[in-house]
């Protein structure tokens, strides 16, 4: 179930969303933020969403260049009926795929030296909604949303 | 061979600009005189001159549709020498990028002392791992060879703050209280501090003021306190004469 999931979203098509973003250089990073921060701000999120948005973008985007080296951030607007609009975002690659996603998601947990071990966790408690679906070989895709509030 | 003037009319056709026609019209005239090494280093030139005024896009267009008017237009060679021209230009665009972010580097932090013992890092932008690397050898190098005893570090500049800039920080910031100064950590704006709540990055080793003006207060009173330890300390050592027979014993 997973992994039908998991295939469908690495092969979808780039001109389903409204933003997408390869990653394959440090550079790109900033540019998947920039782009997140663009996004946020034309539809309409406060200041502080436009931030957490672009850091979780920014945390995603660097864990494809650190552990897959390539794959793609993708955008798309979502004009909900009760809940508002909101925006999704995917991380996509083809990657080494994570064994125990429950471990990734601890926080403090981390394979690379010089990191926090904070990231995945940290994007969790940024968004509404997160989810994550891996499958060793094959790659990772982490689906999240964020619900834009009115103040 | 064709005939030049059949050449310029078909150059007129394909280019919009009087620049870009003239350029065609060099090319094609080029393409079908003499061919030869020589011939294709000149015509890759045109060629880069031509992506230069068009996109790499239109440009193939124009090139496709110049090979559906001529019948004996050696399409697949053009190509080849026009992926080579693009290739030429994007790595030259490369090298330019890659020298203005030195420059960058070079330019974004700079390291100030404002006041006795006490130095100022003032961030600007967002910062890469490449660019932390350079601020925090530069700020650690600062520190020891001025015998700094406060550093005020001041974010207002950084637009976000992620768990690699946190991280990056923290790193500065210990290695810095290793070469025995104090950190006083400044400038966080409102939804960065929310958003570094939720990621979970806490600075607790550090001092942190709520703008410059309270960072300066706190880092002034900081050293102001350690030259009055010092001065008490000279003092007892004075009356106790402790500081003769040192001095005796030293020469």
């Amino acid at each position: 179930m997973d992994l039908e999931k998991l295939e469908a979203i690495l092969a979808s098509q780039s001109h389903e969303f409204d933003v997408v973003v390869r990653i394959a250089k440090e550079e790109d990073i900033a540019v998947a933020r920039q782009m997140a921060k663009k996004l946020a701000q034309e539809m309409g999120f406060s200041l502080a969403d436009t931030t957490k948005v672009a850091t979780a973008v920014s945390e995603l985007a660097r864990n494809i260049y650190r552990y897959a080296q390539q794959g793609r951030i993708m955008l798309r607007k979502k004009e909900e009926g009760k809940s508002g609009p909101s925006m999704e975002i995917i991380a996509a690659d083809q990657g080494p795929g994570i064994p125990d996603v429950e471990l990734v998601l601890t926080k403090g947990y981390t394979t690379y030296e010089r990191s926090l071990g904070i990231g995945l966790s940290g994007v969790k408690r940024l968004m509404d909604s997160f989810a994550i679906y891996s499958a060793p070989g094959r790659g990772t895709v982490v689906v999240a949303e964020k619900r834009r509030r009115r103040f | 061979m064709h005939a030049p003037q059949n050449l310029s009319a078909l150059a007129r056709k394909i280019g919009r600009t009087p620049a870009e026609t003239q350029l065609w019209e060099e090319f094609l005239g080029k393409l079908f005189a003499a061919e030869g090494a020589q011939e294709e280093a000149a015509l890759t030139s045109t060629l880069r001159s031509l992506a230069e005024e068009l996109e790499e896009e239109p440009l193939a267009a124009k090139i496709a549709a110049l090979a559906a008017e001529l019948p004996e237009f050696p399409a697949t060679r053009v190509f080849q020498l026009a992926l080579k021209a693009c290739g030429e230009k994007r790595r030259e665009q490369e090298e330019t990028l890659s020298h203005l972010r030195q420059m960058l580097a070079e330019l974004a932090t700079p390291i100030i002392r404002i006041w006795t013992d006490m130095l100022l890092v003032a961030m600007i932008g967002n910062i890469d791992s490449q660019r932390a690397q350079d601020i925090a050898e530069r700020l650690l190098n600062r520190v020891s060879s001025t015998r700094a005893k406060v550093v005020i570090v001041d974010v207002t500049g950084v637009p976000m703050i992620d768990t690699v800039v946190g991280g990056f920080l923290i790193e500065m910031f210990n290695a810095t209280r290793l070469l025995g100064a104090e950190v006083i950590l400044t400038g966080i704006k409102p939804e960065v501090a929310h958003t570094l709540v939720k990621l979970g990055v806490d600075f607790q080793t550090v001092s942190i003021a709520r703008d410059l003006e309270d960072a300066l207060r706190r880092g002034i009173a900081l050293t102001m306190e350690e030259t009055r330890k010092r001065r008490e300390l000279a003092l007892s050592l004075a009356k106790s004469g402790v500081g003769e027979n040192d001095e005796r014993g030293a020469f």
